[in-house]
């Protein structure tokens, strides 16, 4: 419903605007929630997402972990619906009840029954559809495409296909940014290097946290602080190995932090990632068990060697 | 009332500090040994050396105590992708030719300062280098972190040292102390020496005891006998005969 059209119903009514930034934020970490569950992950501003689960080995235990995760990202069980495509998914969705799942196998049988009012159609569109006596899916699908076509326009066809159970929509893939930051601002300026330190340790997790479910590893790392008065400091570096973990990251930021002389107290601070590293070009502990972390120490020592010079690493081989 | 006071002081701290700045002994895995080949693996009551934890060899200059570690070496560089040594200075490439290591795997961290070298022992115990060997002092305040990140990675860390400080002392888990009793004489040339090793500190297993190690020199080609450089038991007494003593275990 247009605001417009809400306020004339209700002039009482005090309307509060969506603040979309924090929806892009939810959107945003919902998606990265999500990411690693399946190829193809869409989520969508009113609070669905979609996970397309052809392809995936095990996908009860993609289901499962997809409800713990949303669990633990929003708080609240999520409904979850299992279908043969989006449209039948969002509605057996919308009939389970919290943290249970819906399973359809046949989506006509499943539709029919449903109010046509659930198709994605205008108000106008969805009353015409009332007064040719449509009230049903069912309805909707028993009558040919071309005829609603000739009423609705292409919305017509499309409200007939989505009805018969043939999911003429695909799932459009979230896309990670290549970057990814975390920041906080202090109430009241920061002089202690401890409390910094503390809650630069915490961004770093986050930021692991992140960088985990993405399967991605920072190529670039760049920390600013904020001050009340003056201009910010900030200090990046280029590493040759993707950091990835939480004691990678923390590790460096860590160091700077500790030998940081900043001018005044500090009311932001800022950890950016501006460059990742796509997923799969690093596994981590491929080979549990034996040398897995060979990766990570030689890491390790290429780090050191950027802190005190590289004749601190020797090789004798 | 004080158990809910409890948890709530033991989350606050693991917020504050990390997940790994507190554990509870019911939640640490047992100590996995790693079979080091060495009369030691008896001494440390679990057959090996223990993974993950700080191991201390203590003792007065020529007591054997770095020939035993440097033997150790040799045998992670054969084992492991990485044994790195974190060298203080005093670290010579040469003396460990004897023992047949393998170059490939053995890196070596010259730490101009004792807190170079706690970062680059924390660093690598994190990142899971296998086997470090730590010839260099380190500050208290990375004892911690490498103790940490050494038990997460079940990381082989061996300390050589003259004395410890407290706080080494403290943060290791198993000490021994070497003592030379007599050096080996055999056609008026110095081959040996014994040793007297003794098990100071034991946190992964109950029995403390001693041992006697027979350390030979490498004496070049010109051997009188098949002389190889190397660590042998001696007169190895078992754990049971040594005289009990006061529990040196914290």
């Amino acid at each position: 419903m247009a605001l417009r059209q809400a306020e004339h119903l209700c002039p009482q009514a005090v309307f509060v605007l969506p603040d979309e930034e924090a929806v892009i934020r939810i959107r945003e970490l919902l998606s990265t929630a999500l990411y690693d569950l399946a190829p193809t992950v869409e989520v969508r501003d009113e609070g669905i997402a979609w996970l397309d689960l052809d392809g995936v080995v095990h996908p009860g235990e993609a289901i499962r972990e997809m409800r713990r995760r949303l669990l633990k990202a929003i708080g609240r069980e999520p409904r979850l619906g299992l279908a043969p495509g989006p449209f039948s998914a969002r509605l057996a969705a919308s009939s389970a009840r919290p943290g249970r799942l819906m399973r359809v196998e046949d989506a006509r049988v499943f539709l029919a029954p449903h109010p046509s009012r659930a198709l994605p159609l205008e108000v106008e569109q969805l009353e015409r559809l009332d007064l040719l006596g449509l009230r049903t899916l069912g309805a909707v699908a028993a009558i040919g495409p071309r005829e609603l076509e000739s009423q609705l326009g292409r919305e017509g066809r499309h409200a007939v296909l989505l009805a018969r159970g043939l999911e003429p929509d695909a799932i459009s893939a979230w896309r990670p940014p290549m970057f990814t930051s975390a920041h906080r601002q202090f109430g009241e300026p920061v002089e202690d290097r401890e409390a910094l330190l503390f809650v630069a340790r915490a961004l770093c997790g986050d930021l692991a946290e992140e960088l985990g479910l993405r399967g991605a590893g920072a190529k670039h790392l760049r920390v600013r602080l904020g001050f009340e008065a003056s201009e910010g400091e900030q200090r990046e570096s280029v590493v040759r190995h993707p950091l990835s973990s939480q004691a990678e990251l923390f590790g460096l930021v860590g160091a700077w932090i500790k030998e940081w002389q900043p001018r005044a107290a500090i009311t932001e601070l800022w950890i950016e990632l501006p460059v990742l590293e796509g997923a799969g070009r690093r596994q981590l502990r491929l080979w549990a068990g034996s040398d897995g972390s060979s990766d990570e120490v030689i890491a390790a020592l290429e780090r050191l060697q950027e802190r005190f010079g590289d004749e601190v690493v020797w090789k004798p081989a | 009332m004080q158990e809910v006071a409890l948890e709530s002081a033991i989350n606050s701290i693991r917020v504050r500090f990390g997940s790994q700045a507190l554990t509870r002994a019911a939640e640490l895995p047992p100590p996995q040994p790693w079979p080091s080949g060495s009369p030691l693996d008896r001494l440390t009551g679990i057959g090996g050396i223990p993974r993950g934890r700080l191991s201390l060899f203590t003792g007065a200059g020529t007591s054997g105590k770095l020939t035993l570690a440097l033997e150790l070496l040799a045998r992670a560089t054969r084992e492991f992708a990485h044994a790195v040594v974190i060298d203080g200075g005093g670290f010579d490439l040469s003396s460990l030719d004897s023992f047949s290591p393998e170059q490939g795997p053995l890196t070596i961290v010259r730490a101009p300062a004792p807190e170079t070298a706690g970062e680059a022992t924390a660093m690598l115990a994190r990142a899971g280098a296998r086997f470090l060997l730590v010839m260099s002092d380190v500050p208290e305040h990375w004892l911690g972190p490498i103790e940490s990140g050494a038990n997460r990675s079940g990381t082989v860390l061996v300390g050589v040292v003259e004395s410890p400080g407290r706080a080494l002392a403290h943060a290791s888990s198993f000490s021994v102390a070497f003592a030379r009793t007599e050096w080996i004489w055999e056609r008026g040339l110095l081959v040996g020496l014994r040793v007297a090793v003794r098990c100071t500190k034991n946190r992964v297993a109950p029995p403390l005891g001693e041992t006697e190690l027979e350390v030979r020199y490498p004496l070049g080609p010109r051997t009188l006998r098949d002389f190889s450089a190397g660590v042998v038991e001696a007169s190895p007494r078992d754990i049971a005969e040594v005289r009990p003593r006061a529990s040196a275990a914290v």
